[in-house]
């Protein structure tokens, strides 16, 4: 077996037993630094990633696979555990306490979403996604002395061992209907014209549990609550990698193992799709607290990501693929900014944002940016992502879709141009300024720029999203 | 395919039923002397003492977890021992790294005083 395909893998592993080790033998008032060193190692990870991302091949039989398309997704998450990391930084600092575990346990995380996005077998792709919500169970509790912060741990340990029951109930049918494990011996089996009543529960099954992962109405119910009250770091993490690497894993199963059901699966994802889209935009609207909004936001942006594998076409899976990136940048400033006002006040309700362009301009106008790149406004890159996305099922014939999905983003302008309002046109309750960390600032900056230069000049990341995307439509 | 799966349908049947027919059988056959001694609830035997809602320390479960660890390790360890000869150098580093990981871990719970009875 070829070890040398693991080599990203084996690096973050060894990456977080080390930040592990460090936890324990730095002394109380060094571990400051555990911080910095994590995130310095994990851009150094990005560098061996980019390097490494030619590469192609099995690991295990061919129960794991290194392919352009894992590469993409890996890609997306260390660029997203780089960002979170760096602003949460001074958030555990001031926690003031474990911060070892707090950054061991977000690399054990993104270990996990590494192994979802590459695993080719069910089993592997089940052992990634414990490997990823465990920690994110404890971290969501990581302020323990925190009611909220316990309650929504407690929460999302009960939900999510829940929908793991059900999305293991399903794997376990297609193994039963199947006989194999391995997406490569399922396409074979489950064939178009041999579709039973056993594979359609397994596949409503399978629905429903990553309905779950990546917050698809009707299963996201819980995702406003544990987005609110887990630290702010945490939600950003669990609002972009937890998603993404549940979409990676989906596309990667619906695709490589089961497209000769389509006919089953692809109604209920097209329903579903378009609730998600509805539910998840209406609801922001009254949202008075910053994270709960955000949560509704990232519902409905579930809800535009599923429009790319409706479209079930190059297009459609290269869309996704770059609104993915895009969904990183705009996501984790909107975020960062959200921590480091939160960090300061302690508060997250919107109405204490006003007057925010007095009191620190570069909040507002980073949050401002990410916003409206969110809401899919020209020249940001988010208008070119939904664009795309629209075309893609546009050419499909869903045209009734596309137009759900144009109507609905109009709606999400509404509310995220509520919190701009409240921050550029609100008189300041205090004169103070908000204090911004270093980390914070990079992050802010770096998504900034992203999320401008990818809605100017979108090209270069379109051209290798569309290349990715051959891998499941050869040309 | 229907005609494979009968024998596991009589036998979910019959499964279901049992359980009803014993209990029926024992309301037909068995001898009904009710006293109040008979409607207080079974301890061993013995009269409950105190209130048996009682919270219980979470070291015990701290303890347990520790323990799990290592009993899902032998679980590794016994296949790895009795075929140690056929599987040579490489299942060797392999066992290795996995009881470092392990160790890492009782390291952590031993230094973040797990392991004490407060």
């Amino acid at each position: 077996m070829n070890l040398s395909l693991l080599t990203l893998e084996i690096v973050v592993a060894t990456l977080a037993l080390f930040i592990f080790i460090l936890g324990l033998v730095a002394p109380a008032n060094q571990k400051r630094g555990i911080g910095y060193f994590t995130v310095l190692s994990l851009v150094v990870s990005l560098i061996i990633a980019i390097i490494l991302h030619g590469e192609s091949g099995t690991a295990f039989g061919t129960m794991y696979v290194v392919d352009p398309f894992s590469s993409y997704f890996k890609i997306a998450f260390l660029i997203a555990a780089v960002l979170v990391t760096m602003f949460s930084i001074s958030y555990v600092n001031k926690l003031g306490y474990n911060q070892g575990e707090f950054f061991a346990l977000t690399v054990l995380a993104l270990l996990g979403m590494m192994i979802m996005s590459s695993a080719a077998d069910f089993i592997t792709f089940y052992l990634g996604l414990e490997m990823m919500t465990i920690p994110f169970i404890i971290l969501t509790a990581f302020r323990y002395g925190d009611k909220a912060s316990s309650e929504a741990g407690m929460k999302y340990m009960l939900l999510s061992a829940m929908s793991s029951a059900v999305l293991l109930y399903g794997l376990s049918i297609l193994y039963g209907a199947a006989g194999s494990t391995l997406y490569s011996d399922v396409i074979n089996v489950i064939t178009g014209d041999n579709i039973d009543a056993l594979t359609v529960i397994g596949l409503v099954f399978l629905l429903a549990g990553f309905g779950f992962k990546i917050s698809m109405v009707p299963f996201h119910m819980w995702s406003p609550d544990i987005y609110q009250g887990a630290p702010t770091p945490v939600t950003a993490f669990l609002a972009i990698g937890s998603k993404a690497a549940a979409l990676a894993a989906m596309i990667r199963m619906f695709m490589i193992a089961l497209p000769e059901t389509r006919e089953v699966w692809m109604t209920l994802v097209i329903v579903l799709c378009a609730m998600t889209i509805v539910l998840g935009n209406f609801v922001a609207i009254p949202q008075t607290n910053i994270k709960r909004m955000l949560a509704y936001s990232s519902i409905a942006h579930a809800g535009y990501l599923l429009m790319g594998l409706v479209a079930f076409t190059n297009l459609g899976i290269s869309a996704i693929l770059y609104y993915v990136m895009i969904y990183v940048f705009a996501n984790a400033g909107a975020f960062a900014c959200v921590n480091e006002f939160g960090n300061m006040t302690g508060s997250d309700e919107i109405k204490d944002y006003t007057g925010m362009w007095k009191r620190s301009p570069l909040i507002a106008s980073v949050m401002l940016l990410c916003l409206l790149s969110l809401g899919g406004i020209p020249p940001l890159a988010g208008f070119v992502g939904k664009f795309y996305l629209f075309t893609a099922i546009i050419d499909q014939g869903y045209i009734w879709l596309a137009f759900l999905g144009i109507g609905m983003s109009m709606v999400s302008v509404y509310y995220y141009l509520i919190v701009v309002k409240v921050m550029f046109l609100g008189k300041p309750v205090e004169e103070t300024s908000v204090p911004v960390s270093l980390g914070a600032k990079t992050v802010m900056f770096v998504s900034a720029v992203a999320s401008l230069f990818l809605g100017l000049y979108p090209a270069p990341l379109t051209d290798i999203a569309t290349k990715v995307a051959q891998l499941f439509f050869p040309m | 395919m229907l005609q494979q799966y009968s024998g596991l349908g009589i036998y979910l049947i019959a499964a279901i039923i049992f359980p009803f027919i014993i209990v029926f059988v024992a309301l037909i056959l068995g001898p009904k002397r009710p006293n109040p001694e008979k409607l207080t609830t079974y301890e061993c035997g013995l009269d409950t003492q105190g209130p048996t809602w009682v919270q219980f320390k979470i070291n015990y479960f701290l303890y347990a977890l520790v323990f799990v660890v290592f009993d899902v390790e032998t679980v590794f360890l016994y296949p790895w021992a009795v075929k140690f000869q056929a599987l040579g150098l490489f299942a060797f580093i392999e066992m290795i790294i996995f009881i470092a990981i392990l160790v890492i871990g009782l390291w952590y719970a031993w230094k973040e005083g797990a392991l004490e009875w407060m």
